[in-house]
């Protein structure tokens, strides 16, 4: 319940020399009583009744600001005494002349110095920077006072930005004033210390950017998947859900996102009439800017769930080129789009092995996806089986430009996009399909060389047949 | 020889020499402050003007209230009620009774206050800063548009001339009011020689009459909370020439949780450096805290946008939230921190 200011007249009430309470409005009664107060027992409410006894032992009317709070609200309420000269033994009378109740809602706001406190508990230190990166304070873990000397240093000039990420998506997310998350940082300085940093930007009262808040986790561990999965467990910590992205933001974006790519596609297609070309093409646009977040959305729920510790496969029966035909049928289109011909094995020939079905199918899309995408229009795909040694294998090749050795291992890291941006790829596909080939006791390589082409195979358990 | 000339010499010399003990202790502080506030032949002045007047006023009050409502006729008393030179001030003056940290401390913000009204005069004319007042009185809501009345007419009453501190019996804070009425209560008693209970009635009735519903800290204070809780205002940012000094101090003083005395002593020190962390907590945007900066400031200090943009906001807010602390609490922790234990050799 709200109670606004405007009362119609005064709350009154009337305390005894003994601090009870002896008579009081429904509503200064109703407050006593929640705040553990009785039926003419001592005035309950804390900084009511010290007004009272300070009204009392100065022998003067007071008029003064007190704040009380019961389980539903917190009360600002202006309080007047009046006392009585000519006996002092009279009852001290109250009168509340304003009375404003607000919701407890500070509940999810931290207070920035129990961050703080936070922070140094969990072994993170943390780092603010103005507008334009520079450092204004910053402290470590393990250290025991403010770092003075970096202060007004560039973020950059103490710190080197480590994959996955460069400086240049650092500073993109800094322009758009983006969170920034998980990024790892090693010190420059000698002790070359590793961190990973969260980072939210600080707006201020004007609405303008004023910077950003960074916490920083010590990162000393060596460098392997776990230790990234353990890291991002511990910064997302109980504050955002376990599945935030399959269980709560992704449902709820995907179905905006289907509608808005069904109706941008409705319109590019002009099947509601004629229209004119450009607004086809603007609408063309929207859809495809609608399925590359459609897809990020779904990337993003897989990595989610892939990251967490519980994460199982199922151990399907499957069997690779049937499972090939199916991944290029559901391409066919998009290579058609751009001529390209996807080469598939004998659709007579088996090849099984074991894994599950759907996640299977998902590695294979995410690999000819990728194929069509970097390949020139007009070229072949060719997808080619194999078994050997133990494992049956799918090989997907393209005649794109190829990737230089030095970053093969690079485009399997989380959000690597070797520099692209714009051809609508999340930087997750690869990461997550060699998650998922790892998860069903498989791998995912790559072979290539600049200018060659490149060729990516997904290797899986046999499954021997009787 | 001129007789009553030499007994003057010989009284005079008698009393400098009961007091020539304190002459060390005199100019020990005038040589070793203990804080770098700067204390002006002006705010002197206006700090004793201030007190007698103040004591004058509860003096006359009292007397009053003795002869004219109890029925005391003793001349002394009588005297002062009929507006005749005060008794008490020099008694209470020498006898050190209004040198109570709390009665110096009220001193101080007084005169401080009066320092910045003057400075913001230079800056703003009396007139236009008159009219900052009637600004909320056409609110939407009548309970501000009423408590901005309420801080008028207040105002109105203690406006002392320019450059000169006004003291208002109203406007003095309970607290103070009955530091200074009992002390003079009882040099009243010691001057007239008048025994009865009638003058700690009259002093008694003195205080149950005071209302400090009526003074213009409260009356701010109120307005402020009301703006505060208004959603057109709150997210306003106050400036000492569009609200006034008072309403201003009163304002930040909400939003930092500290007390308008404390923005007002903040004011004094070099640079208002504390002043500007409470403004920096307080998220004002640069320009206003500039212009703020600029308003109040009474020396060539100047505030630049990039140490003040600088500044970081997190360490002020911690800053603040120590200051806000009880007093008893900052000063005990000030006497157990590590540093004033090893000047003490512990």
């Amino acid at each position: 319940m709200t109670t606004d200011r405007k009362l119609t007249e005064p709350v009154s009430g009337q305390v005894d020399v003994d601090g009870l309470l002896l008579s009081a409005d429904p509503l200064l009664m109703r407050l006593h009583l929640r705040c553990g107060g009785k039926e003419g027992g001592p005035l309950a409410v804390p900084e009511l009744a010290e007004l009272c006894r300070l009204s009392r032992r100065l022998g003067m009317n007071l008029s003064r600001p007190v704040q009380a709070s019961d389980d539903e609200s917190r009360i600002e309420m202006w309080v007047e005494t009046r006392f009585s000269a000519s006996d002092k033994t009279d009852p001290l009378g109250l009168s509340i002349i304003d009375w404003k109740e607000y919701p407890h809602d500070g509940g999810d706001k931290v207070d920035p110095s129990r961050e703080r406190d936070f922070d140094r508990l969990e072994g993170r230190g943390a780092i603010r920077t103005d507008a334009a990166l520079r450092i204004i304070a910053q402290q470590m873990s393990g250290e025991a006072g403010q770092d003075f000397d970096v202060i007004g240093q560039s973020l950059l000039d103490i710190y080197d930005v480590i994959p996955p990420a460069a400086n240049a998506s650092l500073l993109e997310a800094v322009a758009e004033r983006q969170p920034i998350r998980n990024q790892r940082m090693r010190q420059k300085s000698a002790a070359q210390r590793l961190f990973v940093l969260q980072g939210n930007p600080l707006i201020d009262k004007a609405g303008l950017f004023a910077g950003y808040r960074f916490t920083a986790t010590p990162d000393d561990a060596p460098d392997v998947p776990a230790a990234n999965g353990t890291d991002i467990k511990r910064a997302t910590g109980k504050l955002i859900s376990d599945s935030l992205f399959g269980m709560q933001l992704g449902p709820a974006l995907r179905q905006p996102l289907g509608k808005i790519i069904a109706n941008a596609e409705t319109i590019s297609g002009k099947l509601e009439g004629p229209l004119r070309g450009d607004y086809a093409s603007y609408a063309k646009d929207i859809a495809s800017a609608g399925r590359h977040l459609l897809d990020l959305v779904n990337d993003l729920s897989d990595l989610e769930a892939i990251e967490r510790p519980e994460f199982t496969v199922a151990g399907d029966d499957i069997d690779l080129v049937d499972l090939a035909h199916r991944a290029a049928g559901l391409l066919a289109v998009k290579a058609a789009d751009h001529h390209i011909r996807i080469d598939l094995p004998d659709e007579s020939k088996r090849i099984p092995a074991s894994g599950e079905f759907r996640r299977s199918l998902q590695i294979l899309v995410n690999l000819i996806g990728n194929a069509i995408r970097y390949s020139p229009d007009g070229s072949v795909i060719k997808l080619r089986v194999s078994v050997e040694d133990g494992f049956a294998r799918i090989a997907v090749s393209d005649q794109g430009d190829g990737i230089a050795a030095e970053d093969q291992e690079r485009i399997f890291e989380k959000f690597e996009r070797l520099g692209r941006s714009g051809d609508g790829g999340s930087g997750l596909g690869l990461f997550i399909s060699r998650r998922l080939a790892r998860a069903m006791g498989g791998s995912l390589i790559v072979d290539s060389k600049a200018g060659k082409g490149s060729t990516f195979t997904l290797s899986l358990p046999e499954r021997k047949t009787a | 020889m001129d007789r009553s000339k030499h007994n003057d010499i010989v009284h005079h010399a008698s009393a400098m020499a009961d007091k020539a003990s304190f002459v060390a202790d005199d100019f020990a502080q005038a040589l070793f402050p203990r804080t770098d506030v700067i204390f002006n032949d002006r705010m002197r002045s206006n700090a004793q003007q201030y007190l007698r007047s103040v004591v004058g006023q509860i003096e006359k009050r009292i007397c009053i209230i003795a002869t004219q409502d109890m029925g005391v006729s003793q001349p002394v008393l009588l005297g002062i009620a009929q507006g005749g030179d005060d008794q008490s001030y020099a008694m209470l003056e020498q006898s050190g009774l209004l040198k109570t940290s709390e009665i110096v401390q009220h001193l101080f913000v007084k005169t401080q206050q009066s320092e910045l009204a003057a400075r913001l005069l230079q800056k703003i004319s009396q007139e236009d800063l008159e009219s900052t007042l009637t600004r909320h009185l056409d609110h939407e809501d009548p309970t501000v548009a009423e408590a901005a009345m309420g801080l008028l007419i207040a105002q109105s009453k203690t406006t002392g001339a320019e450059g000169q501190i006004a003291a208002s019996l109203a406007d003095l804070p309970p607290e103070i009011a009955y530091a200074f009425a009992w002390p003079v209560t009882a040099a009243l008693v010691k001057r007239s020689g008048f025994s009865g209970p009638q003058l700690q009635q009259a002093t008694e009735r003195l205080l149950a009459a005071h209302d400090e519903s009526a003074g213009v800290a409260r009356k701010a204070e109120r307005l402020a909370q009301l703006l505060d809780q208004s959603e057109a205002e709150k997210t306003s940012i106050s400036h000492p020439m569009r609200d006034g000094l008072t309403l201003f101090v009163a304002r930040l003083a909400r939003q930092s949780g500290l007390t308008s005395d404390q923005i007002v002593a903040f004011t004094a020190e070099p640079n208002m450096a504390r002043f500007v962390v409470v403004m920096r907590a307080a998220d004002f945007p640069v320009q206003e805290a500039l212009s703020i900066f600029a308003a109040l400031d009474g020396g060539d200090h100047i505030l630049t946008a990039a140490s003040y943009g600088e500044t970081d906001r997190e360490r002020c807010l911690a800053l603040v939230s120590r200051w806000a602390a009880p007093d008893a609490y900052q000063n005990a922790e000030r006497l157990l921190s590590d540093d004033f234990l090893d000047i003490q050799g512990k």
